[in-house]
């Protein structure tokens, strides 16, 4: 008996690997923003035993000097350490990105399944409401939303999700209504499944991957919003680490210090080039409409 | 006397078409079915014949309770399928299950085929969950596929594999009435053989009542008692298997049956043209413009289906005599 147990176990972990691993591995391009992101990751969960300083500890002594022993990266007006900095600045990015996108994702899901799934009248309300989101573009209803709730990072990340709501909601409705219209759902209704049921083991499985393909995309989306939000003076507040707040520090020095928004701008660069990878990776690999014979 | 699985009274299924014209809003109706009657008792075997567009699938549809009736009613046993409560609902999916056309599209492509032909038993806790894959395994095994397909998921099956898969979750729920469209069209004829032999030894074996649709005469005598043939959602002719294809009394079934290629006699195309539309039905029979022996009362009556024998009946004002 654990024998056949241990059989059928073995079995599904290959199969998970042959069905998601695999695939995924197959794109090389993935596999490097994989690393890259996995990289910034270690860097953020391991930032207070990595920095060199506090974060926010001003040295007006200290300020603007070029990277050095003390300070590897320089400081910037303040005194305070880039290095550091930089460290805790991707804890925050990837937090702001990754929490934006999950909540704009539930919220963006539920009302698209409620629409797709009940339609008639309730379904029109939805997506007009849906579509008052997308008459938008992201930055400006960020922007609109930052200038109603105040600053800070809480209210950022809110700013962030309500923006991808419209996206996520449009597409899981596009998709449930053509699985909705599968034999196989009238089955399961046949059979006596209960509702709940069928949303949940046989409509959401098959509308999931498109969109974790489309959440990873937006990751970067948020994490470009929330830094350009910061510089332009409306994301979280100073002195907090962030990236777009130092490199619109940085930009009254930047002909004698450079270091300043340079060693933020080039971080920012490398990890949205990297998500965009990983992005386009995951779409190739489980997208069924890109996905090439191999 | 056995037991009265199903009974249609006068079913009709109307479609409303849309509308035309700008300011009259005239709606166009569709008779998909007109005044079926049928009785299917339990142990019964059953086949539904006819062209493509003659009312098969909206027939069992309806006898599924997918979809209303316009008039008339559909009974199981003594309730209305219109009007079953929630208790008797339940039981209803459990006591029939239907194998739908496209097999492979009747499963969700997420699910292992475990999980697929388990979940009807865990839904209607029809054993233990302990004893769930050892309750799917024999039921694999009964539709003769080896277990290792358990683990695999719908795409990954051949056409022959998948229906089998199809039969073994209607049998999931160890239902009374089994209702199958097409199960076998489009197969290999080996393949098909096989399906047919299985569906076969489970109606003789278990006792179940079996409602078949296909165009195929061949394979409704092969696995029918009882056949009924359809014409634009009205049954023409029904009857025992034999005696229909013995001595056909209806010109659409005579037709059919020369159809029907054989080895020893040139094919004749018996019917000519298509099954008319159902949307503007001519007066008079409507099987009169493709009849062989059309006579100039059959433009005028709507023959209905009369008893020509105690087990046989048939919708013509002149059956054939001589058979073909």
């Amino acid at each position: 008996m654990s024998h056949a147990l241990d059989l059928s176990a073995s079995f599904q972990a290959s199969s998970w690997r042959r069905r998601f691993l695999q695939p995924l591995m197959r794109q090389r391009s993935a596999v490097v923003g994989l690393v890259i992101i996995l990289a910034y990751v270690l860097a953020a969960v391991f930032a207070p035993w990595l920095a060199t300083h506090n974060p926010t500890a001003q040295d007006l002594g200290a300020a603007l000097q070029g990277p050095s022993a003390a300070h590897w990266l320089g400081t910037d007006s303040f005194g305070q350490d880039l290095y550091s900095r930089l460290l805790y600045g991707a804890q925050l990015a990837l937090i702001i990105g990754f929490a934006s996108v999950a909540l704009g994702l539930v919220a963006g899901v539920a009302i698209g399944l409620a629409a797709g799934l009940i339609g008639g009248r309730t379904e029109w309300v939805l997506m007009r409401i849906v579509d008052g989101l997308l008459a938008f573009p992201e930055l400006i209803l960020a922007m609109a939303f930052m200038a109603v709730l105040g600053l800070g990072t809480e209210n950022l990340v809110y700013a962030l999700a309500l923006s991808f709501v419209g996206p996520f909601a449009r597409m899981t409705r596009g998709d449930v209504l053509q699985v909705k219209s599968q034999p196989f759902i009238e089955a399961a209704r046949l059979m006596g499944v209960p509702t709940l049921a069928i949303i949940w083991r046989h409509v959401l499985p098959n509308v999931v991957s498109p969109i974790l393909v489309q959440a990873g995309m937006r990751v970067s989306i948020a994490i470009l919003l929330e830094s350009g939000l910061s510089f332009l003076g409306i994301g979280v507040v100073p002195p907090t680490p962030d990236w777009g707040l130092m490199i619109a520090e940085g930009r009254g020095f930047i002909t004698i210090a450079p270091w300043i928004s340079g060693v933020p701008g080039v971080a920012l660069a490398i990890l949205l080039v990297a998500l965009n990878l990983l992005g386009d990776g995951l779409r190739d690999a489980f997208d069924p409409n890109t996905q090439k014979d191999a | 006397m056995q037991e009265t699985i199903f009974s249609l009274l006068d079913v009709e299924r109307v479609y409303t078409l849309g509308t035309t014209g700008w300011f009259r809003r005239k709606t166009r109706q569709l008779k998909a079915l007109d005044g079926i009657r049928l009785e299917l008792k339990h142990g019964d075997t059953l086949a539904l014949v006819g062209e493509s567009g003659s009312g098969k699938s909206t027939l069992i549809r309806l006898m599924l309770g997918l979809e209303p009736a316009s008039d008339g009613r559909v009974l199981y046993g003594q309730h209305d399928l219109a009007h079953l409560d929630a208790e008797a609902r339940k039981r209803f999916a459990r006591e029939v299950a239907f194998i739908y056309q496209n097999a492979r599209g009747s499963m969700n492509p997420r699910m292992r085929i475990a999980d697929i032909l388990a979940e009807p038993v865990r839904l209607h806790r029809l054993c233990e969950e302990q004893a769930i894959p050892a309750r799917v395994e024999a039921l694999i095994a009964r539709v003769g596929l080896p277990a290792g397909l358990l683990q695999r998921f719908p795409g990954e099956l051949s056409g022959g594999q998948v229906r089998r898969i199809a039969i073994a979750r209607a049998l999931a729920a160890e239902p009374n009435v089994i209702m199958a469209d097409e199960s076998v069209a489009g197969l290999d004829v080996s393949v098909q053989a096989q399906v047919l032999n299985l569906l076969r030894d489970l109606c003789r074996e278990s006792g179940i009542t079996l409602v078949f649709i296909t165009h195929d005469l061949g394979v409704a005598s092969y696995l029918c008692e009882k056949i009924a043939v359809l014409y634009l959602g009205r049954i023409v002719e029904q009857g025992p298997t034999h005696d229909i294809l013995s001595t056909p009394r209806h010109p659409y079934t005579k037709a059919l049956l020369q159809a029907f290629p054989r080895f020893d006699a040139p094919l004749c195309a018996s019917l000519k043209g298509e099954i008319p539309s159902p949307v503007n039905l001519p007066k008079g029979c409507r099987f009169a413009g493709r009849c062989a022996q059309v006579q100039s009362a059959c433009l005028e009556v709507d023959p209905p289906l009369t008893l020509l024998t105690p087990e046989r009946q048939v919708a013509c004002l002149f059956p054939v005599v001589n058979p073909c």
